[in-house]
């Protein structure tokens, strides 16, 4: 579970508000799509989830766990895969995962099965021994993908992560995402797709200059615009100057 | 000519805007005010080192003007700062021509492979300038001074010192294109770049070799007299590499001359090596740039056996992170060669410039290496001590512990591995990159200088205690303000602020370590209880600095934001 109780965050000493006073909570279970235009505040927020930003003010908690009060715990629970791949390119793709299994403590036989899983599923078996260096942008893509998967987390926080992958990665992220919620682990997820959070989420949140403007489910969103229209314009409807 | 310009201001604002002109970055938050107090340190340290500097000068200039050879003191000032941007160029021209993350954007640009190099490369010119100005810049001002010089003097000497770089860094610039032009084929890039770097130490290092062996008197006022005298040792080595000459001519010109020729020479060759530069730039640079960042790879499936074999277990986050540390300094050839290559050269370096080439000790320069072939146990036991410290901590791995991440630190934000946990890992990979230093040093010390075995055994436990001591330091000062944003790994390492005051801070506290134990020799204290003392003090020194590295950590993480 995912709470967010009146979360701010401003940079420029205030000037900015990049989150505005945000409460929020997901779910066990549950996939949330977070939409919102470019700047809207989506990674920012994102990033107070994950611990890679403080908030100004609020608080946040993982699975009941104040992240500033104990935030190793917060953290063993949680994984995030950022919107870009950067990963250290010197080490392999094994020698990364290895990196991950030890400071998440996963077991040697579960880190050999998924490992062996996820490469079989997002087909890097055969460059996993390669620096990552070596490989293409979607393949980095996938090395962060496993790795926040290697440690079976309760709470798995994505920013933007179908950019990059290919159609069948993509499905088979949609699949993964679709399992994670379904035994009991939640999701968060920010993306520009209509369609993907259309067809994917439990719920969605649209966040503009910093404020969530509306959430809920589909259904519940379609009843603000009583034309019943899709997502895409609901989104332009209520993001717009 | 425009494109040029812009990319040499866009190059200068990516160069400066991230440290040297951000005075409000230095202390990120109030409760940093120590750091201040360390730099102080440091500066209170360095300080009779710079007075000892012009003193010296004003000794010099007193003792060559009535002999009317004082000229030759700029001789040896600016031959000293070219020679010093030869050396050190190198580092600075390799990683900004090939390694720099902006190279991505410029090569799509419509601009030429000329314009791009050359951008850079005046760049690096304008860092010179503040490298080389703490020993030419002095001379240049006090020869101003004591001669009474005029107007024409300071705007020759303002001219001199503008060309001053660019000969060493055209001349490094040409080694490091070509060299790269032969490096960028097949897939052992990094291993041939890395061999390339260390043959061109290695031919600098020869050079001064060279320089060194030419033949000298014994110590004395004469000595001196005659190191800078007409057809004496300076002008010989300027006769070897003559824009020293020039540059001192253009300056303080000859009986019947104005001096106008010599500049006109020496500015003229800048010029010409820039130009051979540019056709060196259009011919080899992009040949040699692109497709260095391509890595090869094989495509082998693991079969599961050698899968899990590969495949660790546990939780181990500290040898995790010591091993992450561990593979992506040594794996990276710029901080390779800053790390483990730096200390397993310096002592190399120390005693070949102590030793020169005549094979005797006439290094007067370095007392340390006279102590180590002292007879007295307790001067060896010292010395080997001070020498295995700087061999071991002078270089850039725990001052730069945090700014290496750079743009993956947001990996150390998100793990579950508790602050204090990932700063014991990087001290001990920074402490293990200290401690190789010190072994190299102590078998240097023992096989080159002959100091005996037993005593620098007996200095090794306070040369590591020491060197626990400057690697927490060191650790403080980047975690304190590490620079993450950087595109060049240069940047991380050699060109961070960070590592300037650690190496002021070290250098600051050893300088007055060593005044502490010749005071207290001098008052009559034995040796005995000198190394007593310092091992005490060293141990009690690293375990506060360590503690306050641990302390500072949990609240440091939080803090930075990735």
């Amino acid at each position: 579970m995912i709470e967010l109780e009146n979360v701010s965050k401003s940079y420029n000493n205030g000037r900015v508000k990049a989150v505005d006073d945000l409460t929020l909570t997901v779910r066990p279970g549950e996939i949330f799509g977070f939409l919102g235009p470019n700047g809207a505040g989506k990674t920012t927020t994102i990033k107070l989830i994950v611990g890679l930003l403080r908030p100004d003010a609020g608080t946040i908690r993982i699975d009941g766990i104040d992240i500033r009060k104990d935030p190793i715990a917060a953290k063993s629970v949680t994984t995030y895969v950022p919107d870009t791949p950067a990963v250290y390119e010197r080490l392999t793709g094994l020698e990364y995962l290895n990196f991950i299994g030890d400071v998440y403590g996963v077991p040697k036989a579960e880190r050999l099965r998924r490992i062996e899983h996820w490469l079989e599923i997002f087909d890097l078996s055969a460059a996993v021994a390669n620096p990552i260096q070596s490989f293409s942008h979607g393949m980095k893509q996938k090395i962060v993908l496993i790795a926040a998967l290697l440690p079976a987390p309760r709470v798995m926080v994505l920013d933007e992560p179908m950019v990059g992958l290919d159609a069948r990665s993509a499905h088979h992220m949609k699949e993964m995402m679709r399992t994670h919620c379904a035994g009991g682990g939640t999701l968060f997820f920010s993306t520009h797709i209509m369609e993907v959070a259309e067809k994917l989420c439990d719920r969605i949140g649209i966040i503009d200059r910093g404020r969530l403007i509306a959430h809920g489910t589909l259904e519940e969103l379609r009843a603000i615009d009583r034309e019943g229209q899709s997502l895409e314009k609901i989104f332009l409807e209520l993001t717009a100057e | 000519m425009k494109k040029f310009f812009r990319l040499v201001r866009v190059g200068l604002r990516v160069n400066f805007g991230l440290s040297l002109l951000r005075p409000k970055a230095l202390l990120e938050n109030k409760r940093d005010f120590w750091l201040i107090v360390l730099i102080l340190v440091g500066i209170a340290g360095l300080s009779p080192v710079l007075l000892y500097y012009l003193k010296g000068i004003r000794f010099l200039y007193g003792l060559l003007a009535p002999l009317g050879q004082q000229a030759a003191l700029l001789t040896l000032a600016i031959l000293a700062g070219q020679f010093l941007i030869l050396v050190f160029g190198f580092y600075y021209v390799l990683s900004a021509f090939y390694f720099s993350r902006d190279l991505d954007l410029l090569v799509p640009l419509p601009v030429t492979p000329a314009q791009v190099l050359l951008s850079k490369f005046s760049v690096v010119v304008v860092n010179e300038y503040l490298t080389a100005s703490l020993l030419v810049v002095p001379v240049l001002a006090a020869y101003g001074f004591h001669s009474r010089a005029g107007l024409r003097y300071w705007a020759g000497a303002a001219l001199v010192y503008l060309f001053l770089p660019v000969i060493p860094l055209a001349v490094v610039s040409l080694l490091v294109v070509g060299m790269m032009r032969f490096v960028n084929v097949g897939r052992k890039k990094d291993a041939l770049m890395i061999a390339g770097s260390l043959v061109l130490m290695a031919a600098a290092l020869g050079l001064q070799f060279w320089l060194r062996s030419l033949p000298a008197s014994g110590p004395g006022r004469q000595a001196l007299v005659a190191f800078f005298s007409e057809g004496g040792i300076i002008r010989k080595i300027g006769a070897s590499f003559p824009p020293s000459i020039w540059a001192t001519r253009a300056l303080v010109p000859e009986a019947g001359t104005t001096g106008l020729g010599s500049f006109l020479l020496y500015a003229g060759v800048s010029v010409g090596l820039f130009a051979a530069l540019f056709l060196a730039a259009r011919a080899l640079f992009y040949r040699g740039l692109l497709g260095l960042g391509e890595v090869s790879a094989r495509k082998r499936r693991l079969s599961r056996e050698a899968l899990s074999a590969r495949v660790s277990s546990g939780r181990r986050p500290v040898r995790a992170i010591f091993l992450r540390e561990l593979r992506i300094m040594n794996r990276t050839p710029i901080f390779l060669l800053n790390g483990v290559l730096s200390v397993v050269l310096i002592p190399v370096i120390f005693i070949l410039f102590a030793r020169g080439g005549g094979g005797g000790s006439s290094g007067d320069a370095f007392q340390i290496i006279l102590l180590l072939a002292s007879s007295n146990p307790a001067a060896v036991i010292l010395g080997s001590a001070l020498f295995m410290t700087i061999c071991g901590c002078l270089n850039g791995t725990a001052s730069s512990a945090f700014s290496r991440e750079g743009a993956h630190f947001w990996m150390s934000k998100v793990i579950p591995v508790s602050p204090a946990d990932q700063v014991k890992a990087k001290f001990l990979h920074s402490f293990a990159v200290a401690g190789l230093g010190i072994l190299v040093a102590a078998g240097a010390a023992v096989a080159v200088i002959g100091a005996k075995p037993g005593c620098v055994l007996l200095a090794m436990p306070l040369a590591l205690a020491a060197a626990a001591a400057l690697t927490s330091v060191g650790m403080i000062i980047d975690l304190s303000r590490p620079l993450l944003k950087w595109t060049n790994p240069q940047k991380a390492i050699k060109q961070n602020f960070n590592v300037l005051i650690a190496f002021l801070a070290d250098a600051g506290l050893l300088i007055i370590l060593t005044l502490a134990v010749t005071a207290l020799y001098g008052e009559g204290l034995g040796g005995a209880g000198i190394i007593g003392g310092l091992a005490v003090f060293l141990a009690g020194l690293s375990f506060l600095s360590f503690s306050f590295l641990l302390r500072i950590a949990g609240r440091r993480y939080a803090e930075i934001e990735a």
